[in-house]
């Protein structure tokens, strides 16, 4: 529920704040992409042309490498050491799409199993949500069951209103950042009725979209289904581009580094597209790329609603906008053969 | 002139590109070889999900045909494809990518009589980002882009940008080498238009080379640390169809698979001397980089290099051997003792 | 691999089995002095040297790399160097365009009956990379 809002005006001062007690990270580009990194206590001129990220908000906790152990020749054996890291930081800017994302790794990485180097970024930190009133033409967050201006799965909740944004407190994490600020008003009756206006006007701008009920059953029924499969991946070439810029693939793949007596154990992404995936134990069991690109399908959209009762597709956008032969989900979503058979539970 | 008879009218429309004469003869040769029973596939491009964007069409399916477009995106090199797809193979052929499928043939990887070359004369794709660029828009805020042989006309948000066609063109098409492809068994008459600016094509390895070699070795290594190791730039390049990349190796491991930018660089610089001789300058790597490191400024220079060397042109002669299958009695003297 | 870790600048020298390793030896027997800083690693041709070992070697921190195999027309497989040559003189050009200094990546001809040879150049080659310093290409820092 909108309770509070500020003045646009106020943001450099607001995030100069945080950014005293821990760092803020915000949408910066650089050579024309744009991630999520570390605010520079100044610009903030993003909000004008922040439209989503190249590199989703995963790569703060999920960073693309990262060192797990590092160690030492030394002459009385090795020295290893583990990074502490117990930074507190806060995400502004964050968008409905990825915030879902990052709630739908955290049931992977920190709820029925515990990752020391995903949590421990994770619990210290904060998500400040921005409603997106400017989608992609690739942005289908909609058919996902995500709201462009409205998240439950950030900490506080921005929406723009015109000269100001009116917030939503999710959580107490959130809640306790605005209250020691003195530029944070109470929102008026005016501005929650203007906020519903930019919210139906935002929702409205999403054109695409795709009908995603009953695809896992789909899915599940055109499983074997090869020449489908088969057609649909024929002009896929297989690089990573879809795999790693989704807000919620998280595969990796670990790897140790020696060089000049130095060395550490490294994590790094790694993605179900590549023909080497899983080489290292014994072989690909998707030698062939329809397997592969099946897989990418059914992972999204069947096995995690039977996993964990949920779409692992947030609507993004990001593997259509990016990928170099424009293979797009929603159209091989669409275009799943067979009749559903009609379940009746009544 | 094919530039002249592509003119989307308005986003919607742009979906549906309007169907030239060169589309209609293509198809109709398409739909011939198809049901003939000539060739197996064929391989083309259709219209993208996206606003001015195609994608690869790859079809055995004589109703797909009518998909087939030819306009200023198509992007793709689909003699990419040419290895993996079995059967005689029926492929649309801009001159870049003609010279590439010479280039796979002269490298034993494909059969010349189990293609089809459908040639089409090209004068040039609009490079997006340059477009974006210009427009201070992004590209699905842009309205339409009416490309004339002279100038293209952009229009954003009701403002209307006319503009040298040579400043939204690739810079790989302003340097352009061969616009129709002299191999083929098909070829559509129409002459291409003939847009070039050899100096900004290079401007940015000229730049490099006014550097001390210092400062060039910290540009790439800035540049490589934007790398995200997606491999886009090789999966895409038709001169990269190694079985396994010795990036994948492991015993020995040449190239660490972590991320970080001194494997980035090791393994683009690697992969660039690898297809030395077999890179036809069609600047697929840099345009599908999703961080924008700007790959064409190596490859295209190992592209000169071999081109001042060794007189090679990659893919112009089907009948000569490939570049580094062959030497001369003496050549590249004083570069080793 | 044995490696020479006690001299600067440290080189490492990728050497054709029938040539210029015989070179090398030649260069041993005949007593030739010459600098100690080459780690030599034997290659059944200068045809099986890929560009790949040259920035491997450089990756490894070795200061300089050194190819060297038969004179053009001396192959023991008759067309090897010839390939070698080719790939060879494109990987030092380009890495020179990448900023790598062309001291660094050195080729040679060296014959097996060639030992003044082979210790003149290892003499110069080791002379050259002292010239451009350490091998700091791949540190983080700088």
């Amino acid at each position: 529920m909108i309770t509070k809002k500020i003045n646009k005006k106020d943001i450099r001062k607001l995030l100069g704040t945080w950014n005293q007690e821990c760092s803020v990270i915000v949408p910066t580009r650089e050579q024309g992409i744009v991630e999520m990194a570390g605010w520079d206590n100044k610009d903030i001129s993003f909000l004008d042309w922040y439209r989503n990220t190249v590199v989703p908000p995963k790569a703060c906790f999920l960073p693309q490498s990262e060192v797990m152990i590092s160690f030492q020749k030394k002459e009385n054996g090795l020295k290893i050491e583990v990074p502490q890291d117990e930074h507190k930081q806060i995400i502004f800017g964050i968008r409905p799409c990825d915030a879902r994302a990052v709630a739908i790794i955290d049931q992977v990485f920190a709820d029925t199993y515990d990752d020391y180097y995903y949590s421990s970024k994770r619990r210290n930190t904060l998500l400040i949500g921005l409603s997106c009133s400017n989608p992609y033409d690739s942005c289908f967050c909609t058919s996902t069951d995500v709201n462009p201006t409205e998240s439950e799965d950030v900490d506080l909740m921005f929406m723009d209103i015109g000269d100001e944004y009116v917030i939503e407190e999710i959580t107490s994490g959130g809640k306790a950042l605005l209250n020691t600020s003195s530029m944070i008003k109470k929102a008026t009756k005016a501005d929650i009725n203007k906020a519903k206006e930019v919210r139906a006007a935002s929702v409205d701008k999403l054109k695409k979209k795709v009908d995603t009920k009953d695809v896992d059953r789909k899915l599940q029924s055109c499983f074997n289904d090869i020449d489908y499969w088969e057609q649909v991946s024929a002009k896929c070439i297989s690089c990573g581009i879809c795999t790693f810029l989704c807000p919620t693939c998280f595969c990796f793949d670990i790897n140790d580094e020696m060089i000049k007596k130095h060395g550490a154990r490294y994590r790094g992404w790694d993605s179900c597209s590549f023909r080497s995936y899983t080489k290292m134990p014994m072989e690909n069991p998707r030698e062939e790329k329809w397997r592969r690109v099946r897989q990418r399908v059914c992972h999204k959209f069947e096995f995690y609603p039977m996993n964990l009762g949920i779409n692992a597709c947030t609507g993004c956008g990001r593997c259509i906008r990016l990928c170099p032969v424009n293979w797009d989900i929603t159209q091989v979503i669409a275009g799943l053969p067979g009749e559903i058979s009609v379940h009746s539970g009544k | 002139m094919w530039l002249k008879m592509f003119e989307p009218s308005g986003p919607t429309t742009c979906l549906v590109m309007k169907v030239s004469d060169m589309e209609k003869e293509l198809r109709q040769e398409a739909g011939k070889l198809l049901e003939e029973g000539t060739v197996d596939y064929i391989i083309g491009f259709a219209p993208g999900s996206l606003k001015f964007t195609t994608t690869p069409l790859i079809t055995e399916d004589i109703d797909e045909i009518n998909n087939l477009v030819i306009n200023p995106f198509i992007n793709n090199n689909l003699a990419k494809y040419l290895p993996e797809i079995p059967g005689r193979v029926g492929i649309i052929a801009k001159g870049c990518d003609s010279r590439s499928i010479v280039s796979l043939i002269q490298d034993k990887q494909i059969a010349r009589q189990d293609i089809v070359i459908l040639g089409i004369p090209c004068s040039g794709l609009v490079d997006l980002k340059k477009v974006e660029k210009l427009a201070g828009k992004e590209r699905d805020k842009i309205d339409d882009i009416v490309v004339l042989a002279d100038k293209v006309c952009i229009t954003a948000g009701g403002e209307k940008k006319e503009v040298p066609t040579t400043e939204v063109l690739f810079d790989h098409c302003l340097g352009c080498e061969l616009q129709i492809p002299k191999e083929y068994d098909f070829l559509i008459q129409e002459p291409a238009a003939e847009i070039r600016d050899y100096e900004s094509s290079s401007k940015q390895i000229q730049e490099l080379k006014k550097m001390s070699p210092d400062q060039r070795w910290a540009f790439w290594k800035e540049q490589f640390g934007h790398c995200i190791r997606c491999y886009a730039c090789r999966q895409v390049c038709p001169a990269c169809f190694c079985e396994r990349c010795f990036v994948e190796e492991s015993q020995p491991r040449w190239v660490s698979p972590v991320s970080q930018w001194q494997d980035n660089l090791i393994f683009q610089a690697i992969r660039t001397i690898h297809v030395a001789g077999r890179c036809t300058d069609c600047g697929e790597c840099e345009r599908v980089c999703p961080v924008n490191i700007p790959l064409r400024s190596l490859s295209k220079e190992m592209y000169d290099l071999v081109g001042e060397m060794f007189d090679y042109k990659t893919g112009m002669d089907v009948n000569a051997p490939a570049l580094m299958t062959a030497y001369e009695l003496v050549e590249a003297e004083g570069l080793i003792r | 691999m044995k490696q020479n870790t006690e001299e600067q600048p440290r080189i490492v020298g990728f050497l054709c089995k029938w040539c210029s390793y015989a070179g090398a030896d030649l260069a041993g027997t005949s007593r030739k002095k010459y600098p100690s800083n080459l780690t030599v690693l034997k290659v059944p041709c200068s045809g099986r040297i890929d560009p790949l070992f040259v920035l491997k070697g450089l990756r490894l921190g070795f200061d300089g790399v050194l190819v060297s195999g038969c004179h053009p027309g001396d192959c023991h497989y008759q067309t090897g160097n010839y390939r070698a040559r080719r790939r060879i003189v494109v990987t030092k050009k380009f890495l020179e365009y990448l900023g790598v200094p062309e001291q660094r990546v050195q080729a040679s001809w060296v014959s097996a009956s060639e030992g003044a040879k082979f210790a003149q150049v290892v003499e110069d080659v080791v002379e050259n990379v002292r010239a451009v310093g350490p091998n700091n290409l791949f540190s983080d820092e700088g």
